[in-house]
């Protein structure tokens, strides 16, 4: 038997409800990958932490160098707070591009970067700064409280604090000299 | 080296992958079986390929080759032997690799198995549908998912390791590689659902060779499945196996629509209909396997499996888009084309059974579906940010799954075509005798509850008609009445109602409690009597350890851990667990002793039938073993029934032979 006889025997009224069905279920669907093509991941929501625009959580501790560092201290320049660990792959590659902005800053001294130890120790962090350059104070934060206060998951987590110390900005993964140059011009273009 | 080799594998399967689409395309084109013939011999090169990528990432993470990013980022020297291996499917470039390397072993057998009709157009479109997708999941390696990218600059001297929830447990080696042979193998009946419908051949031959594929990717999918939820239940030390997790349900959906087309195949054979119905479930699943993929590789729902960050998203998306384009314009094209002349003449019937059975599974399907991607929409909609939790899908799904049994014990004994009430009261009589005799000896044993109570009768009822066909089958046919695709699949519905009643019950009648315990108190719970007896400090090459030691009802002493990794902010519990047929003793150390010699707070869980979650998953590959079983099976070209063309209330018409 051949199709056309199969067609013909098809009452006229049906014939082509499977494309209709299809082509509704189609539109649907696209509709759908629409949707889910403009969500943003949900760690760039996390991204969205409940710390932006309020003010930093107090953040002091020992620098390597064994001096006493903390945040407030550094009221009336951007600071970019940057949890790091030496094992961690991401972190040692953003390393150049936070020495590449450090340097930019070195003059006009109105930003620098203020590193937070994560699940790493002393002299690993020290001999990992000696071999790949920076010279920014790092803390140590044993017992993990401070990366607590910041609702840090896992390294590298940066946050970029506005002169009055103010939270702006929160990144998970990698930050790039660039892109906190552009949050930078942002932010003072608001009168930060 | 190694990523000299891994890449190089990568750009052979992508290579053969296009090459061979090209071929089979020019091939179909030009109507010419040579090139046909030459393009299926591509698939070897992505084996090949794949073959290559698998060996270089073992290797590397063998020999710590701390030179290769992932190798650096889930290796360790600390790390055991063991998980070392299946570090290759600890995040996610790996896991794509482990995914090309199944789709690659699919395609080889598929390849071989239909070397006499390589010059067959169908043959030559489902094996190009195949190379694409095979060549997507190495474009994604090639790509945004590379997975022997190498390190720029210091190389470290050791890793972190695996996640420490990766590094836990022996089941890691079992669990993924099941689910993917399982959530792979849609891809080959998805390529024959598409090469039936480009090429018009809508006959009833491709479909048993399609039923049997789907049957072997439906049997490791649920193995998968099952041995998550064990995993889940060994390791996380919550004391569950089931958390309506959006990867537990990207793998669930699936599974759903896949159990569907199993039945709703079976009238189609019988009676030539649900023929657009059938090809749509073969499509959806597959669709639904990438959509599961994009779900949770993408990052957009939050889950305790979400992979790292990675920019695969929109690739995965963009191929998603594809499939279901393609899918969606097929049917569009062909669909009417595929109408079937019969109609169902009972409800009462096998035939309306079975689609009382495919509209629940679609209903559950979408229950599931919706409240995985519920979280997005609403955001989409209102920016709202919230989430979907167990309550939603408990309270949803039951009453599905209670008709689902209730279908599970009448659909078997429904003769086909129309059933008297007479056929019905004889054949049920005993199944329901026998539930009713169950729920009555729970009830005086003190057991309260509907939900659980109702799961227990429909389940004796639907085990007790397996039972009773299995019994009618083996006294006609002695042990050959075991084999088949209805006596195997009387056993699957046995493994399905054991999972059933040990779900209904281990979530209806377990209790838990924490308790502060000094060295040598006891505690009681539930008939079960703990006594701490003090702990003690391990450690180990990768891990650092805290073991409580507690007595179990004056037996055996249990270690219930916590686990300190170095690289890991969180300590991990480890639970031990004492397994019985009757109940479990699931312990955890909730907070370990300050001090030597202090107290410390153990978690007790005990929860019913835990033990015949497990035992129902084996029973159903059982059952899936017997279902696909080759025996006197009926040769697909010659079906014993033939489609009805007119309406008729007689019996089934006798073979008429082949059908076009």
């Amino acid at each position: 038997m051949s199709d056309v006889d199969v067609d013909v025997a098809v009452s006229r009224s049906h014939r082509h409800t499977a494309r209709w069905a299809a082509i509704s279920l189609g539109v649907v669907l696209l509709l759908f990958i629409a949707v889910l093509a403009t969500r943003k991941s949900a760690a760039d929501k996390q991204a969205e932490s409940p710390l932006l625009g309020k003010q930093a959580p107090s953040l002091t501790g020992t620098a390597l160098d064994g001096s006493q560092v903390s945040l407030s201290s550094m009221h009336g320049k951007w600071v970019v707070v940057n949890f790091m660990a030496s094992w961690c792959v991401p972190c040692q590659e953003e390393h150049p591009e936070l020495v590449k902005f450090t340097q930019r800053h070195q003059g006009a001294g109105d930003a620098g970067v203020l590193g937070v130890i994560f699940d790493d120790t002393e002299p690993n962090v020290r001999h990992f700064f000696d071999r790949e350059g920076g010279s920014w104070p790092v803390v140590s934060d044993p017992g993990g409280h401070t990366a607590l206060d910041f609702g840090v998951r896992g390294p590298p987590e940066s946050f970029l604090i506005d002169p009055n110390g103010f939270v702006v900005w929160k990144a998970i993964g990698q930050v790039n000299a660039d892109g906190l140059e552009k949050l930078l011009s942002e932010g003072k273009a608001r009168g930060g | 080296m190694s990523a000299a080799l891994g890449t190089a594998g990568v750009w052979l399967g992508l290579l053969g992958a296009a090459i061979g689409v090209a071929t089979l395309g020019l091939g179909l084109h030009r109507r010419d079986p040579k090139l046909l013939e030459a393009g299926r011999k591509y698939a070897w090169v992505i084996v090949a390929g794949a073959v290559l990528g698998v060996i270089a990432m073992e290797s590397a993470l063998l020999r710590h080759d701390f030179s290769l990013r992932y190798v650096a980022e889930n290796g360790s020297r600390q790390t055991p032997l063991l998980f070392t291996i299946t570090g290759m499917w600890s995040a996610l470039e790996g896991s794509i690799l482990l995914w090309a390397l199944v789709l690659s072993g699919y395609l080889a057998v598929m390849v071989r198995h239909f070397r006499k009709r390589a010059s067959d157009p169908l043959v030559g479109w489902a094996t190009l549908t195949v190379f694409v997708v095979a060549g997507f999941f190495f474009a994604l390696m090639a790509g945004p998912a590379n997975p022997f990218r190498v390190i720029h600059g210091a190389i470290p001297t050791n890793g972190p390791g695996p996640n420490p929830l990766l590094q836990n447990h022996p089941l890691v080696a079992f669990h993924p590689p099941m689910l993917y042979l399982g959530y792979v193998g849609f891809t080959i009946p998805f390529a024959f659902a598409v090469a039936a419908l480009v090429t018009g051949r809508l006959g009833e031959g491709w479909l048993v060779e399609t039923r049997r594929w789907t049957l072997f990717a439906w049997g490791f999918l649920t193995i998968g499945i099952v041995l998550g939820a064990w995993w889940s239940y060994e390791v996380l030390g919550w004391g569950g196996y089931w958390a309506w997790d959006p990867v537990e349900n990207a793998s669930f959906i699936p599974w759903l629509v896949a159990t569907a087309y199993l039945h709703s195949v079976m009238v189609q054979e019988r009676r030539g209909m649900l023929r657009i119905w059938n090809l749509s479930l073969l499509l959806a699943t597959f669709s639904l396997t990438i959509l599961g993929t994009f779900l949770t590789r993408s990052g957009v729902l939050e889950s305790v499996h979400s992979f790292t960050e990675s920019p695969i998203g929109p690739w995965i998306l963009t191929f998603f888009g594809l499939v279901v384009v393609t899918s969606v314009g097929l049917i569009a094209w062909r669909g009417d084309r595929l109408r079937s002349p019969g109609s169902i003449d009972s409800p009462v019937s096998r035939e309306g059974a079975f689609l009382a059975n495919n509209l629940l599974f679609a209903a559950f399907c979408f229950v599931v579906l919706l409240g995985t991607v519920f979280p997005l929409l609403a955001e989409a909609l209102n920016g709202d940010r919230l989430s979907v939790g167990g309550p939603y899908f408990n309270r949803m799904t039951t009453p599905i799954v209670l008709a689902l049994l209730f279908l599970m014990a009448v659909a078997p004994v429904l003769p086909w075509r129309k059933a008297s009430e007479e056929v019905l009261r004889r054949r049920l009589f005993w199944p329901a005798a026998a539930a009713t005799l169950v729920v009555v000896l729970c009830v005086a044993t003190g057991l309260r509850g509907l939900a659980p109570l109702a799961v227990f009768w429909l389940g004796t009822f639907a085990a007790g008609s397996a039972v009773r066909q299995l019994a009618l089958s083996a006294r006609r046919q002695g042990w050959r009445g075991l084999v088949g695709r209805a006596n195997g699949g009387m056993i699957v519905h046995i493994g399905v109602v054991i999972i059933a009643v040990a779900f209904a019950a281990s979530h209806a009648y377990g209790h838990s409690r924490e308790f502060r315990l000094s060295p040598g108190q006891s505690a009681r719970l539930s008939g079960h009597t703990v006594t701490y007896l003090g702990s003690n400090t391990v450690k180990s090459s990768n891990k650092t350890s805290v073991e409580a030691r507690v007595r179990v009802d004056g037996g055996k002493i249990y270690a219930p851990a916590v686990h300190q990794f170095p690289f890991a902010t969180q300590a991990i519990g480890s639970p031990s667990v004492k397994s019985g047929l009757h109940d479990d003793v699931y312990l955890t150390l909730a907070a370990a002793p300050e001090q030597a010699g202090g107290s410390a707070v153990i978690g007790v869980i005990v929860q019913p039938l835990i033990m015949w979650l497990w035992i129902g998953g084996a029973v159903i590959a059982l059952g899936t073993v017997l279902a696909a079983w080759p025996g006197r099976r009926r040769r697909p070209t010659a079906p014993v029934s033939a489609p009805v063309e007119v309406e008729s209330t007689g019996p089934p018409p006798e073979p008429v032979g082949v059908i076009s």
